[in-house]
């Protein structure tokens, strides 16, 4: 799998985040870098927690990572939530919180072929 | 080029992948410090202020956010110093301004473009090392300059422009033009009797022409189109304000530049057929310097390019002046504005004169008006640092605990030596919630201390206070002194304090056992008279009411010990009492050795005093030590007969000894107030108290 076909798969504009970072090399860097981000755990933790605080902390930080490495699927799920946490646990932060989860397990999938196919 | 060379950036981020990016983004250009949330920023702010040359804040973290380190900026004065460029995705454009409001530089928003992140960060750069670079070229033509009033004379002329919206270049033509025309009128006539000296004078005095501008609303001052009769009105006013304000300069009226540039100011829009104002002076009522500034004013207008025109040639205007479309003026200055008029183009040209170039005098008026007041150059801040590291040395070397207390943000700054040593952080934000630093002294003693601090004030800001302060776990002494900071004026508000704590813990270790030393007698470990005394004395004070007696015994026959036995017998023989003693007194009493054979006991008592009395006789009287009967006699006054006075006591009960040494000794005796006429006193103890041994000797002496 190429850069640019991983952007596809997890919705991505990779002419964008070309025309940004430096250099493929270094986007892949980053890419890889992404699965070993603790953020989503924290996220998940928190709400379970009930830690609206850091829950929010952390969704921001994956929206900021996701806006830096244009995985755009999982930014417009992970902004909202943002947004929904911001003041404190809102009703809509537990369904906005299964679409991150859904699109943070694609992203997560779709990184981990690309990274098996790069060994290979 | 050496990494040494290269400038550091702070990377304030708690997502370590945004930083990495940025690092990454960045590295081989700078040096990269990184922290992942606000307080450790601040941490190493505190510790590499001076070396860190651009900030990259991103807002939303743990601990501490951007603005949190913002307002800590703000407070230490560091955003005058190091440039914060806020990087964040937030869009809410409040926010963006609040950031800008509290000082930062520049935003970069996500998502990074590496192109934009570098130019960012190189312009920040570039623009603070020009404005470090004009900051301390400022400072130091302002303390070079300090008596020459040139400098003070542009940089004012040069406000007033800046309130105008003029170029900048507008003063310096004046002047330049002034000095070409007088130096021109000198050649063609003496009527004016003007000097040399004064020709200089006049051209700096011409500079603050417009100086009463500055009370003129800026409204009306940079109205771009034509003011209207009650603006004009308003705008004429500045002539005599300006001349008001050099007037009420009480302590410069001497001043050969204040004086003329009085007359300049409020005569330079007189008019030479006496119609201008402010006084309507006509023909040569008007100053020469006036005359000349205005004729000046007039030209630099008609070649300047204004809103309302287009600049007009040289040639131009001095037609226009001459033909009088601008005013009429003394026939002789035009005729001089004639003569030179080949010079005038050359000698307006921008040109290098000693000292900053104009357009960097330029940037220097608006750094200054930027900041509120003139920040330390960095020259100033290089030579802080030295001392900081210096003092830190010094301190370390000491062992000297260094703090710095801000009410406002709370947090408490240690030096780094301090800080490892108490083991604790060096900077504590919230200090009063953090468990490892309260722990470090008694509650009660920190309550002392935030109450000695809140009784300070400005005039009186010291403390200091003794207390025991644990380290791993052992409690050791330590003497706190402390200055409270204040700023601002009535009523000064305390903004925290600085202080150290110095270990005074084997100094007053030893201070101790040397007063243990001083107050104890060094053969039976009794406490000696002296120490007894001020024991007693602090006890009849404390509770007056209670009933006090005193027993004065000594041994009998103890010389005939000394002579059989020896004298380390006798002291044997001392001991060995002192230890019967100090086994059947109550914790409460006082017992003492007075000196030779002599002690006293001081006990407080509620009834059955003969009992006691008894017993503590019986425990010590009538047994054998070594072959020596240890047998006593003992003289009793209590305060139910006595004054509770300690001499008047140790008096009576001395004379109730004697009665009984009289009487064939081996017992004791309570003084009744009888006595006293069997037998004068032996020892005047009322004035020699702590040396009663040589006059007892005397008495014994006789027994």
């Amino acid at each position: 799998m190429t850069l640019q076909e991983l952007y596809t798969e997890i919705g991505g504009d990779y002419s964008e985040v070309r025309g940004r970072l430096p250099s493929d090399k270094f986007i892949q860097k980053f890419v890889l870098k992404f699965l070993d981000d603790k953020s989503y755990d924290l996220l998940i933790s928190s709400l379970e927690q009930g830690n609206s605080e850091e829950a929010f902390r952390a969704a921001h930080t994956i929206k900021g990572m996701c806006q830096n490495l244009g995985f755009n699927t999982l930014l417009a799920s992970s902004a909202e939530l943002t947004e929904a946490l911001r003041s404190g646990l809102t009703p809509e932060a537990g369904p906005l919180c299964e679409r991150v989860k859904e699109d943070y397990g694609r992203t997560v999938t779709a990184i981990r072929s690309f990274q098996e196919g790069m060994s290979t | 080029m050496s990494s040494s060379n290269r400038q550091t950036i702070l990377i304030v981020d708690d997502s370590e992948m945004n930083r990495s990016i940025l690092v990454d983004m960045l590295e081989g250009e700078y040096e990269m410090l990184e922290a992942g949330d606000g307080l450790q920023a601040v941490g190493l702010l505190q510790n590499h202020s001076t070396e860190i040359a651009l900030m990259l804040l991103d807002i939303v973290m743990p601990n501490m956010d951007g603005f949190g380190v913002l307002e800590v900026m703000n407070r230490r004065h560091w955003i005058e110093s190091v440039p914060v460029v806020m990087i964040s995705a937030e869009s809410n454009t409040s926010r963006i301004d609040q950031a800008y409001e509290m000082g930062i530089t520049d935003f970069i928003s996500r998502p990074f473009d590496a192109q934009i992140v570098h130019r960012r960060v190189k312009n920040t750069l570039l623009l603070y090392a020009k404005q470090k670079d004009l900051e301390a070229l400022v400072a130091e033509q302002i303390y070079e300059k300090q008596q020459s009033s040139a400098l003070m004379v542009d940089i004012l002329s040069h406000i007033v422009e800046f309130r105008n919206g003029e170029s900048g270049l507008h003063v310096l033509h004046v002047r330049t033009l002034t000095e070409l025309l007088l130096r021109r009128l000198v050649q063609k006539t003496d009527q004016y009797h003007i000097s040399k000296d004064n020709i200089a004078a006049m051209s700096m005095a011409s500079a603050l022409h417009d100086i009463g501008k500055i009370s003129i609303d800026e409204k009306i001052l940079n109205k771009p189109g034509k003011l209207t009769a009650e603006e004009f009105a308003v705008m004429k006013t500045h002539s005599l304000i300006g001349a008001q304000m050099l007037e009420s300069l009480n302590m410069y009226h001497a001043e050969k530049v204040v004086k003329m540039a009085y007359d300049i100011c409020r005569w330079h829009h007189e008019r030479y057929d006496g119609r201008g104002y402010p006084d309507g002076l006509k023909g040569d009522e008007i100053p020469i310097s006036a005359q000349t500034v205005a004729l000046a004013d007039v030209y630099d207008a008609l070649t300047s390019k204004r809103v309302y025109k287009p600049p007009f040639t040289h040639e131009k205007a001095v037609e226009m002046i001459v033909n009088g479309e601008c005013g009429t003026f003394n026939p002789l200055l035009l005729s001089c504005l004639e003569d030179i008029s080949g010079d005038i183009a050359r000698e307006m040209e921008p040109k290098e004169f000693e000292g900053p170039s104009q357009a960097e005098l330029s940037d220097m008026i608006q750094n200054l008006s930027q900041h509120k007041e003139l920040s330390a150059s960095s020259r100033t801040l290089q030579l802080l640092e030295h001392e900081r590291m210096k003092y830190s040395f010094f301190a370390a070397m000491s062992k000297e605990v260094q703090f710095e207390y801000t009410i406002l943000p709370s947090m408490v700054s240690l030096n780094s030596w301090g800080a490892k040593w108490l083991g604790v952080d060096e900077i504590i934000m919230e200090p009063f919630e953090n468990k490892n630093l309260m722990g470090l002294l008694d509650e009660q003693d920190w309550q002392t201390i935030m109450e000695m601090l809140e009784d300070t004030s400005p005039e009186h800001p010291y403390v200091t206070y003794e207390c025991r302060l644990r380290h791993n776990d052992k409690w050791r002494w330590f003497r706190f002194i402390m200055q409270t900071v204040w700023e601002g004026e009535e009523p000064p508000q305390m903004t925290g304090c600085i202080g150290k704590a110095v270990d005074i813990h084997d100094m007053r270790t030893n201070l101790e056992s040397l007063e243990r030393m001083a107050s104890y007698d060094g053969l039976t470990d009794l406490l000696n008279l002296n120490s007894a005394r001020k024991q007693i004395e602090a006890r009849m004070k404390a509770h007056p009411d209670s009933n006090y007696a005193l027993a004065f015994f000594d041994l009998d026959h103890f010389k005939d010990a000394n002579n059989t036995y020896g004298h380390a017998f006798g002291n044997h023989v001392l001991a060995h009492v002192a230890e019967l003693l100090r086994q059947n007194v109550r914790g409460m009493d006082i017992a003492a050795r007075v000196g030779g054979d002599e002690f006293i006991i001081f006990l407080e008592y509620q009834q059955e005093l003969e009992a006691v009395i008894r017993r503590i006789y019986r425990s010590i009287s009538g047994g054998d030590f070594q072959g020596f009967t240890v047998s006593m006699s003992m003289g009793v006054a209590t305060t139910e007969m006595v004054e509770p006075v300690f001499t008047d006591l140790l008096k009576a009960a001395d004379q109730a000894l004697y009665a009984v040494k009289q009487s064939g000794r081996g017992r004791f005796q309570f003084y009744d107030g009888t006595l006293q006429s069997l037998k004068p006193t032996r020892g005047n103890y009322a004035d020699q108290s702590l040396s009663p041994i040589e006059s007892k000797e005397d008495g014994k002496a006789e027994s």
